[in-house]
């Protein structure tokens, strides 16, 4: 086939058109800053976390129980991205479950989502902020997760009832204390980031009742899910200020938050 | 935390509110300067009703004027007395009808801080919202907003005061000058402050309470708490401001006899029979307790906590747990302070009260003061 001069011009012009176009655009794309949300939705085990209507099997014992609230900190956010780390300031955020949705979120504004190679955060607040009155993000020293000044805050609070054949126990976990801060790392991969500038996270309460510890776990590496040992609720039914069981529950945070 | 980091952070920040977007841009108003403790945190202002002198002036003189009555009788003073922390006294309020109403009276006080709700059971969100309730409550004042403006409209006094506050005389206008008088009703000059501050150490019982106060109990590290701070924040002492953690049950009634409460604004069962924490400050001269003043003394209010609370499906876990024996799985909740521990939490609650604040002129009576002007 014969191209006359005319379809020569108009082809090179078209692809010369597309290309910049497609440069304009990739490079529009980039740069666009969008909103990234932070999500979280919280379950027991494989199933989604309601509050109070629903009930769930003791993790390492008898009896049923039920979450009246569950409040937790997530703090000192950092977002990395292929040339600089964003650290989000005042980045003190109260995430709670007593709302109308099944989940909770917060969102970081003017972020370059396709960068984002990476993303960690603190469960719980870390001791500077923890040891100081501070009104920073959701820090307030008169708030729920605080307890006095000497003490700092619940890092979470999670509060039911356990219910066994014959009687019911009062589920208190309020988990604070400098040791107990936890930061978690998690690799950002491209799928996640086109989930519309959304990033799941799933908070699983089992893990906070799991005695195997995270050295353990990787030190054993052949221990399925089902070889994991379970905290009996029964027998541990309120920890607040004994350091030995903040420590039995606080080293489940490491597993605690993964990514949907 | 040691307490002198406490001394440096609770240096009392001059806070002078920076929104004012008065509707009407003619008007010549000036800004109310307050002063509240660091340690009281963010404070919540309507963006719509900047804090002016002009409103509190008049608010003030709305607030004491039984012309808000239609038998032109009872003020908002009448349940709210300054000398009482702006309660009453009584067990449950009594107004123009002469029924008792179901309800304590609250006190007004610290009111920027802590529940974005008021009234027991939370059902109004802001003060604006609340100010109209009693003056049309036909056991309150029972009072038709339309004549109260006619009224107030053949008022010298107060066309000139609305005219400078908001340039009008309206229902809203009446809300709004209301709301702001009960704004600068700031008490931060009791002995705990003090102590906060620096100024002052608290005797040995006191400290004892406070400690008491502010811990929650637990026997497996021996330590020994009244729990009070689960539900009453370390500094205003209040219920908490966020959502509706300032509500709880805390275990007056069983399911029997359990009032609606929170229900009545949410329709959740899980909110019946919760109630809105309140300040304990000045605590002391505000007896009756709780929302149908049952207790007459502060004694009965710790001997119910210490024994006799009831259950029911909505009381709070924190109440069920906290004790301060190693639980002896008995159905009977307390929280087993012995006597010297439940005189020590009282000498601290004895530590809220402000006289300033109940004697402030500020706050009194404008009616008063000009009669003595008069003499
Ligand atoms: C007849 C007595 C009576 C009168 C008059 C009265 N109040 Fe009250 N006030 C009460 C009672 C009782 C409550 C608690 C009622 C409830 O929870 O339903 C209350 C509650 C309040 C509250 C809620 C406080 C909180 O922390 O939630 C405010 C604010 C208030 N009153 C302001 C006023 C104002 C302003 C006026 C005058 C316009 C007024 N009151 C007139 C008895 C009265
Ligand atoms: C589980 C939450 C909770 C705990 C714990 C708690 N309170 Fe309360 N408190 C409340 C609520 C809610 C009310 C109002 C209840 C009502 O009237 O229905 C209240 C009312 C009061 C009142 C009456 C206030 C008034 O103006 O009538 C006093 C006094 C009081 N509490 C003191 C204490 C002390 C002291 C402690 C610790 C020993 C304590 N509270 C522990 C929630 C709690």
């Amino acid at each position: 086939m014969m191209m006359t001069k005319s379809t020569k011009v108009t082809l090179v012009f078209g692809t010369l058109l597309l290309t910049a176009g497609l440069a304009i655009s990739s490079f529009w794309l980039r740069a666009l800053p969008q909103d990234l949300t932070i999500r979280f939705h919280p379950y027991v085990g494989d199933k989604p976390l309601v509050l109070n209507s629903q009930s769930y099997k003791n993790p390492g014992g008898d009896g049923e129980f039920s979450i009246r609230d569950f409040q937790l900190f997530i703090s000192n956010i950092a977002l990395e991205f292929s040339k600089k780390t964003i650290n989000e300031a005042e980045s003190y955020h109260l995430v709670r479950f007593d709302g109308d949705s099944t989940f909770d979120q917060f969102v970081i504004p003017n972020i370059k989502i396709q960068n984002l190679r990476k993303l960690s955060f603190g469960i719980g607040i870390d001791p500077k902020a923890n040891g100081a009155i501070l009104f920073s993000g959701d820090l307030d020293p008169n708030s729920r997760m605080a307890w006095n000044w000497q003490v700092g805050y619940k890092f979470l609070l999670l509060e039911g009832t356990l219910t066994l054949r014959e009687s019911q126990l009062p589920l208190v976990y309020h988990i604070g204390f400098d040791e107990s801060y936890t930061k978690l790392n998690f690799d950002i991969a491209p799928e996640i980031n086109a989930k519309n500038g959304v990033i799941n996270f799933k908070i699983d309460l089992r893990r906070l009742f799991q005695k195997s510890s995270k050295v353990a776990k990787s030190s054993i590496r052949l221990k399925s899910n089902e070889d994991i040992e379970y905290i009996d609720m029964s027998e541990m039914s309120h920890v607040k200020f004994s350091p030995v069981d903040v420590k039995a529950i606080a080293i489940g945070f490491h597993d605690f938050i993964s990514i949907l | 935390m040691k307490i002198a980091t406490i001394v440096v952070a609770i240096a009392v920040l001059f806070i002078a509110s920076t929104i004012y977007t008065q509707q009407n841009k003619k008007l010549d108003t000036h800004l109310v300067e307050f002063t509240a403790p660091f340690v009281f945190g963010r404070f919540n202002l309507p963006e719509n009703n900047p804090l002016t002198q002009e409103s509190v002036l008049l608010g003030r003189r709305l607030f004491y004027d039984p012309i808000l009555s239609s038998n032109n009788q009872v003020s908002c003073a009448t349940c709210h007395k300054q000398a009482l922390a702006f309660t009453d006294g009584l067990k449950t309020s009594v107004g123009i009808s002469g029924n008792p109403l179901a309800f304590n009276s609250m006190s007004l006080v610290n009111l920027m801080w802590g529940p974005r709700h008021f009234f027991w059971d939370g059902r109004v969100s802001s003060l604006e919202e609340q100010a109209i309730h009693p003056i049309a409550h036909v056991d309150e004042m029972a009072r038709n907003i339309e004549e109260l403006i006619v009224d107030l409209n053949n008022d010298e006094t107060y066309k000139k005061l609305f005219k400078q506050a908001f340039g009008n005389i309206s229902e809203q206008n009446i809300a709004k000058a209301l709301a702001n008088f009960q704004r600068t009703l700031i008490s931060a000059n009791s002995r705990y402050d003090q102590y906060l501050r620096g100024e002052i150490s608290l005797t040995a019982k006191e400290e004892q309470g406070r400690k008491l106060f502010m811990a929650h109990p637990d026997t497996k590290v021996v330590l020994r708490g009244g729990n009070c701070i689960d539900c009453h924040s370390q500094f205003l002492t209040s219920g908490f401001g966020t959502a509706f953690d300032g509500f709880s049950n805390n275990g007056l009634d069983d399911d029997q006899t359990l009032q609606p409460g929170l229900f009545t604004l949410t329709n959740n069962e899980m909110h019946r029979g919760l109630f809105k924490a309140p300040t304990l400050r000045n605590i002391a001269v505000t007896s009756p307790y709780m929302h149908d003043g049952r207790f007459a003394t502060l004694q009965e209010v710790l001997a119910h906590y210490n024994g006799g609370i009831k259950r029911s499906k909505t009381l709070s876990p924190l109440i069920i747990e906290a004790d301060n024996i190693a639980k002896t799985q008995s159905d009977h909740i307390s929280l087993n302070l012995n006597d010297n521990e439940i005189t020590a939490i009282i000498a601290f609650l004895h530590t809220l009260t402000d006289e300033k604040f109940l004697a402030n002129r500020a706050f009194s009576s404008p009616f008063m003061a000009e009669n003595n002007d008069d003499d």
